[in-house]
């Protein structure tokens, strides 16, 4: 894959937080790349290290987290057509020049929960222009016009007196647009999505979604998106990480994932799906066991407990990583014993 | 907000009456028989006297005329004289307040901006050098008594080392009285600020990290806004609510003054004397400077009200 495509690249990321005293890992060896214009989605279920990861990459984790990376590397294209890398990894501040540099402007970020992503004491409008000005050096007259675009576009319905409201005086759908509106503002290269539609329900999340497709579509922006969704991922994803217990077991294109799932946890994943004209008496899949503790984790494959595939060999030591074709990895033993099979 | 501000005015009315009768009432069910104050010991030996001075004052009237005819008094700015030395009240509220109002004023103003960025600066750089100073001095400023501190004070600036005054506001024959009062002020100050700051300290940074912790500091962050605007903009501002509460509250201590520290450095303001008043039973003097004391709390919270109402857009909704 030529440099020229790839936005994001990271290697070997591992976060860890520290709580009495000890260190818990919570994401492990993870390494990915985001193709410029292109959506990356990362699926796994609840406290798998989805969100610890990108907070990681953006740096926006508590005092008690560490983040340790081979390779964080943000390509930023440059006007005449270079790239400049900019290594997050090698930031000295989380919260340095370096990094708010890239925040907001380059690398922006659309939260989980908008009910409490907004700060409830300024009003909506000056909180979407606050990133802007302070990247763009722009008038506020210059700001607020660019403000009522960006609601305009996300339909905020009547936005010119809605952008001096309160957070309090949003519903939720609103709220998000809001958060969105922030995100995308200054026009960054990637946004990543911390499963920005889980908080709303159905009619809202595909206009939400509608939108970031739109502004791909149109401005050519690359996404990352953290769900459980998997009709989400089918429907924007070009490429999946599958995410489980801080590592990805299985990444490739979306069609390698859908039609071909190698890893015991993303074929489980993809059968607990429910599709629309399933019959009534059929049941759901659901996968066997909770997800463990992280900080009583054993030797060997972190799913052994819960795989119907479950072997000696799972149980002890390093689980190797195959790549069984062009960009489809997964991280399982059986698709090495596969390999040499087939 | 107009309407807001009138309607918390109005409602204080009814407020002082309440207060008023509280403290009329309170100090009548206490017993204490004015006319033996003023009455030589003679003519206590003599009741019919006693009945008719007692006639005079209108002691013997209904005790609900007793109150309007007090009430009556303290609006029309009359506030009588008090019972054991027959000084007008309202030029001992004129001698004692200034001295009150300087002390409080001080360590009020120093109180706020040494606990502020104190808290402030502990909940940036938690768990750093400053976050313990600051802890253990809060710790310490809330855990000793004002009394004690005000002591150890005197023992260490004024008994062994002699570098300050030990009571009073001015020296008799000093060479320079501004520089004299300046010194009488400092070891009293010091002692109300320690205590006043503690409070505010550990507020301030609790509050502080609670605000830090949020999901909308995390937002901001991710703007790209350096990191002391996220600090100040969103950060304090947000933390500033629960630390207003106790600053604005303590307004009234303005005009009630802190009656320990005022008794231990023998501080001529309002505090000490009513702590005197109290001692003497002199009653026509402690309703009246309770009555100041409860107004002063009063118009503090009224205050609070508009504060709040002002910094949060939520409350000022609901109005």
């Amino acid at each position: 894959m030529s440099e020229k495509n790839v936005i994001l690249k990271v290697r070997n990321l591992s976060t860890s937080f520290v709580s009495d005293g000890r260190e818990v890992r919570i994401v492990k060896n993870v390494s990915f790349d985001v193709k410029r214009g292109k959506t990356l989605a990362i699926v796994g279920e609840s406290g798998c290290g989805k969100s610890v990861t990108m907070n990681s990459i953006l740096r926006l984790l508590g005092r008690n987290a560490k983040v340790t990376a081979d390779k964080i590397d943000f390509y930023e294209k440059m006007p005449d057509g270079d790239m400049k890398i900019h290594h997050i990894n090698e930031f000295k501040k989380p919260n340095g020049k370096e990094m708010n540099f890239l925040r907001g402007q380059k690398i922006s970020m659309v939260f989980q929960d908008p009910m409490s992503s907004l700060d409830p004491v300024y009003r909506v409008g000056d909180q979407v222009m606050e990133g802007l000005r302070e990247h763009c050096k722009i008038s506020k007259k210059e700001a607020r016009e660019r403000t009522l675009e960006i609601f305009k576009k996300l339909g905020i319905p009547d936005p010119e007196k809605r952008m001096n409201c309160y957070p309090y005086e949003f519903s939720g759908g609103m709220k998000q647009r809001v958060v969105i509106a922030i995100a995308i503002i200054c026009n960054p290269d990637l946004i990543i999505c911390d499963e920005p539609t889980t908080a709303l329900d159905v009619t809202i999340q595909a206009q939400i979604m509608d939108i970031l497709q739109d502004l791909q579509d149109t401005l050519g922006i690359s996404i990352v998106m953290i769900t459980h969704n998997m009709g989400l991922v089918a429907q924007m994803a070009s490429e999946v990480c599958v995410m489980y217990m801080g590592r990805i077991v299985e990444k490739g294109a979306a069609e390698d994932i859908f039609d071909h799932p190698c890893h015991p946890y993303t074929q489980a994943l993809l059968k607990s799906v429910p599709v629309l004209g399933m019959s009534g008496e059929k049941e759901l899949a659901t996968i066997p066991g909770a997800t463990p503790n992280p900080a009583e984790l054993k030797d060997g494959c972190e799913f052994a407990d819960r795989c119907s595939y479950c072997t000696e060999a799972c149980r002890s030591g390093e689980i190797p990583v195959y790549e069984i074709s062009a960009g489809h990895t997964v991280r399982c033993i059986r698709a090495g014993q596969q390999e040499v099979t087939s | 907000m107009l309407k807001y501000t009138i309607k918390k005015l109005l409602m204080m009315i009814p407020m002082l009456l309440i207060i008023s009768a509280l403290i009329f009432f309170g100090m009548q069910a206490t017993g204490i028989d004015p006319v033996n104050y003023l009455a030589s010991p003679d003519m206590a030996a003599n009741p019919e006297l006693m009945e008719q001075l007692r006639e005079s004052m209108g002691l013997n009237d209904p005790i609900i005329v007793q109150y309007f005819r007090w009430l009556g008094q303290m609006l029309t700015g009359n506030f009588g004289t008090s019972l054991s030395t027959g000084t007008p009240i309202a030029s001992i509220i004129a001698n004692y307040l200034p001295a009150t109002l300087i002390l409080s004023t001080i360590a009020l103003i120093l109180s706020t901006i040494l606990g502020i960025a104190l808290g402030i600066i502990s909940a940036v750089r938690q768990n750093g050098i400053i976050d313990y100073i600051g802890r253990i001095l809060a710790v310490l400023g809330q855990a000793v008594p004002q009394f004690i501190i005000g002591m150890i004070l005197l023992a260490v600036f004024s008994v062994q080392l002699g570098w300050l005054p030990s009571s009073g506001r001015y020296s008799a024959n000093a060479a320079n009285p501004t520089i004299d009062a300046i010194q009488h002020l400092i070891l009293p100050v010091i002692a109300v600020t320690i205590s006043m700051c503690a409070v505010l300290v550990r507020y301030t940074r609790n509050s502080m990290l609670d605000i830090m912790n949020s999901d909308y500091i995390r937002l901001a962050r991710s703007k790209g806004i350096p990191e002391w605007k996220v600090y100040i903009k969103h950060g304090f501002r947000n933390a500033l609510r629960p630390v207003l509460v106790i600053l604005v509250s303590r307004i009234s201590l303005l005009f009630s003054g802190s009656v320990v520290v005022e008794n231990v450095f023998a501080w001529p303001g309002v505090g000490a004397e009513l702590t005197d008043a109290v001692v003497a039973g002199d009653y026509t003097v402690v309703m009246v400077l309770a009555l100041v004391i409860a107004a002063s709390v009063l118009v503090a919270s009224f205050l609070l009200d508009i504060i709040t109402a002002l910094l949060d857009p939520r409350v000022r909704a609901n109005l």
